[in-house]
């Protein structure tokens, strides 16, 4: 197919205007349709052939551009006629707007069909810049590349169509002889076909649109149906226009056709819309319906009818409803009922739906008052099933209180513990002095002054187990966990000056190091400056015995990356193995024989509270530097709150 | 009579343990050496004197049950009483297959504690 080979193959898209080619005016001759003698117009012909493409439309819309170059072939008597398209999408060919292209041919050039135009060199795109049907002689005299496409055109009636007032392509019918002339029926016959042309190629696009959605192109089909139907009727209306006056015929098809355009654009967004509804309306478990209080018609969404387990379209009532909603609950939608039917008022409720297999349904309707056309009162409500929702909070909160009970469970363990551990200590010594004394009383002699010995050791056990109590009454009497915001140090100087004496009197030479920098932090101040205290009297009851050196104790506080503060005091004492730091924190261990081993398990759980961290490590030189480390905000704290 | 190795060392780091344990054994007898770590303990030369070794299982550095495996591991056959301030009657089925002959909880009472210590001395006695 050598002939149509440069028009087929797209290149060069901006054709150059060749050298000689001859100019514009002399190839056209449109001012000669008017005085050429013409034909009667063939009003009846032409609607029979308007009637036959609106069916075929309907029938096979894949095929309607041929039928169409068919009808023209038909219609004005020609050689050649065909359509050319302005390329849209970047498929046929690459470049969009850019080329014309040759969808359909009937007659002696159909075997073009596929060829095509640049848009700005080529006598379509004439065409368009003049916006007006013209007539080109023997146009490859000026457009050589179309010398290749033969037969050549004696005549070329080229009309444009319109989308939306956009051009979009033309329709054409060519005389390879002069054994014709196209006159101005031909013209008008060619206005009226290029006007169906329009109404296609817009059918055809929203075909193109509508294949994108799975099985919606029964519908489109049903609407390209819907829309011959339509045009049938107007084509009819349009006949008996048309004896009156062309000219009001061409006016009202225009209005008509333009009215279906619209119609069929509301329709595809109604539909659209419709679809997308739906999918929103499943995809949020929300139905959605009206109510016209007048004459209580309801109407559902198919989302609501699947909330209720209800057969689709079943016409709904007040007393179908009622036979879904909670028993309990009925009392309540008699109260909505009565409150909407007063007056207009938007309305919020919540309820139960309980289903056939006794399975309950929560319900979350919010409505709102409108008006409807004739000025009566309508709901338009929106009904979400909150079930799912309900059931993870019902299940979030139960969580949260088994995890609060094991945390307390836990936290009594470790307690109980070590309430144990220190009380059975005293305790231990209690009975065994208790029975020491006695044998030394039944001794023979009596040894007096041992029992007196063991039961004063007796006295001091049971004082030792009492303050033991005692501090452990004064450890938890802050029961709650009160957060507050607060100044670490001066929660730190407060500790620092509680502590001096008891300091001073253990020879302990006390530096403290207070970071300037720090953020106010949220913590509770009674039991950060437990452990605080809790640190100070470790540090100094680790340097009872050492007495080579000066005492030291250095308390610093440092804000820290991530915006956390840490606090931290460093002894000179005894120092702490690595391998034991862990034990040192727990609960169970002790290492004074006369100290709180509870005070350190209890401040690391403190710590833990205020989602920090203590530890503890051995100095480069002697001692050990015990430390924690806390964020300094606290939101979440009250969940793990005791 | 139990025989001239009747000695029970008291090893605890509680002092109020070591002030009354063996004045309350001593009132039964026993001739009692007191000592506040397994260190000081190991350190002393009546370690295979001891009859009885009543053994804190909580300790600071070396804890009861590391001084027990110590003493396997010199071969010094010593019955070993635990004593410990922790209800927790976990550890005792350990402690009892590792050799200890009892473990005793605090507070204990006089009876538990002379019952225990002479099974110890007499474990000693019959012991191979």
């Amino acid at each position: 197919m050598t002939d149509s080979l440069e028009a087929r193959s797209y290149a060069p898209i901006e054709s150059s205007i060749p050298v000689g080619a001859v100019p514009l005016e002399t190839i056209m001759c449109t001012e000669e349709l008017h005085r050429r003698p013409s034909r009667p117009p063939g009003h009846e012909e032409e609607n029979r052939a308007l009637v036959k493409l609106v069916s075929a439309l309907a029938d096979s819309p894949s095929t309607i551009f041929q039928t169409l170059a068919e009808t023209i072939l038909h219609i004005t008597q020609c050689d050649s006629a065909g359509l050319s398209l302005l390329t849209t999408d970047g498929q046929t060919p690459d470049v969009c707007g850019k080329r014309f292209y040759w969808p359909a041919i009937a007659g002696m050039w159909n075997t073009h069909v596929g060829g095509g135009t640049p848009r700005n060199f080529g006598p379509c795109g004439d065409v368009l810049d003049q916006n007006r049907t013209l007539l080109f002689k023997h146009f490859e005299r000026r457009y050589p590349y179309l010398l290749p496409v033969v037969p050549a055109a004696e005549e070329c009636l080229l009309v444009p169509f319109y989308v939306a007032g956009k051009a979009v392509g033309t329709i054409w019918a060519i005389m390879h002889s002069d054994r014709h002339k196209f006159d101005v029926e031909d013209d008008r016959v060619m206005g009226s076909l290029g006007k169906f042309a329009s109404s296609a190629y817009q059918a055809l696009a929203s075909i193109d649109e509508l294949r994108f959605q799975i099985g919606e192109r029964e519908k489109a089909e049903a609407a390209v149906h819907k829309l011959a139907d339509g045009l049938e009727v107007q084509v009819r209306v349009r006949t008996r226009e048309l004896e009156r006056s062309t000219a009001e015929l061409l006016a009202t098809n225009k209005e008509l056709e333009k009215e279906i355009a619209k119609r069929r654009r509301a329709e595809d967004r109604f539909r659209r819309s419709e679809a997308l509804l739906a999918e929103a309306q499943r995809l949020s478990a929300t139905g959605s319906f009206s109510w016209r209080v007048a004459t209580d018609e309801i109407t559902w969404s198919e989302q609501l009818y699947r909330i209720y387990e209800l057969e689709i379209g079943v016409q709904v009532t007040l007393e179908l409803i009622r036979t879904r909603v909670h028993p309990e609950d009925l009392s309540l939608l008699e109260k909505m009922v009565e409150q909407a039917r007063t007056g207009m008022t938007d309305f919020e409720w919540q309820y139960r739906l309980l289903m056939p297999d006794r399975s309950i349904k929560y319900m979350h309707t919010v409505a709102h008052a409108t008006r409807d056309l004739d000025g009566q009162l309508e709901y338009i409500a929106a009904v979400q099933d909150v079930t799912a929702r309900r059931m993870s909070e019902e299940a979030l909160a139960k969580s949260r209180s088994d995890l609060a009970k094991v945390a307390r469970v836990m936290s009594l363990g470790v307690l109980t513990a070590s309430i144990a551990h220190e009380v059975n200590q005293p305790l231990s010594g209690i009975i065994t002095n208790a029975g020491t004394c006695l044998r030394m009383l039944d001794a023979n002699p009596p040894n007096l002054e041992g029992a007196r010995e063991t039961a004063r050791r007796t006295i001091r056990d049971g004082n030792r187990a009492s303050d033991v109590i005692t501090r452990l009454r004064a450890l938890f009497s802050t029961e709650e966990f009160t957060l507050e915001l607060l100044d670490l140090n001066e929660a730190t100087r407060e500790v620092i000056a509680l502590s001096l004496s008891d300091l001073e009197r253990n020879r302990v030479v006390l530096q403290s190091k207070l970071a300037e920098d720090l953020p106010t932090i949220t913590a509770d101040r009674i039991q950060l400056q437990q452990v605080i205290l809790n640190l100070l009297r470790n540090a100094s009851d680790a340097m009872v015995d050492v007495d080579d050196r000066p005492r030291r104790l250095l308390i610093r506080t440092e804000r820290e990356d991530g915006d956390r503060v840490r606090v931290s005091v460093r002894d000179v004492g005894v120092g702490v193995d690595p391998q034991n730091v862990n034990k040192l924190l727990d609960a169970f261990y002790t290492t004074k024989s006369d100290g709180m081993g509870i005070g350190l398990s209890v401040s690391r759980s403190i710590i833990e509270r205020h989602h920090g961290r203590l530890w503890a490590e051995p100095n480069d030189g002697p001692g050990a530097t015990f430390s924690f480390s806390i964020p300094s905000s606290q939101e979440r704290v009250t969940d793990t709150a005791l | 009579m139990m025989g001239e190795r009747s000695l029970v060392s008291v090893v605890d780091d509680d002092e109020s343990v070591r002030e009354s344990l063996p004045d309350l054994l001593r009132q039964f007898g026993f001739a009692v050496e007191a000592f506040s770590s397994a260190e000081a303990f190991l350190a002393s030369d009546i370690v295979s004197e001891t009859g009885c070794l009543l053994l804190d299982i909580a300790m600071p550095g070396m804890s009861g049950p590391d001084l027990q495996q110590e003493l396997t591991r010199r071969r010094q056959k010593i019955p070993i009483v635990f004593i410990t301030a922790h209800g927790d009657s976990t550890a005792r089925p350990r402690l009892l297959a590792r050799g200890a002959v009892a473990c005793l909880f605090k507070p204990f009472s006089e009876a538990d504690l002379l019952d225990a210590v002479g099974a110890a001395l007499l474990s000693r006695t019959l012991g191979p």
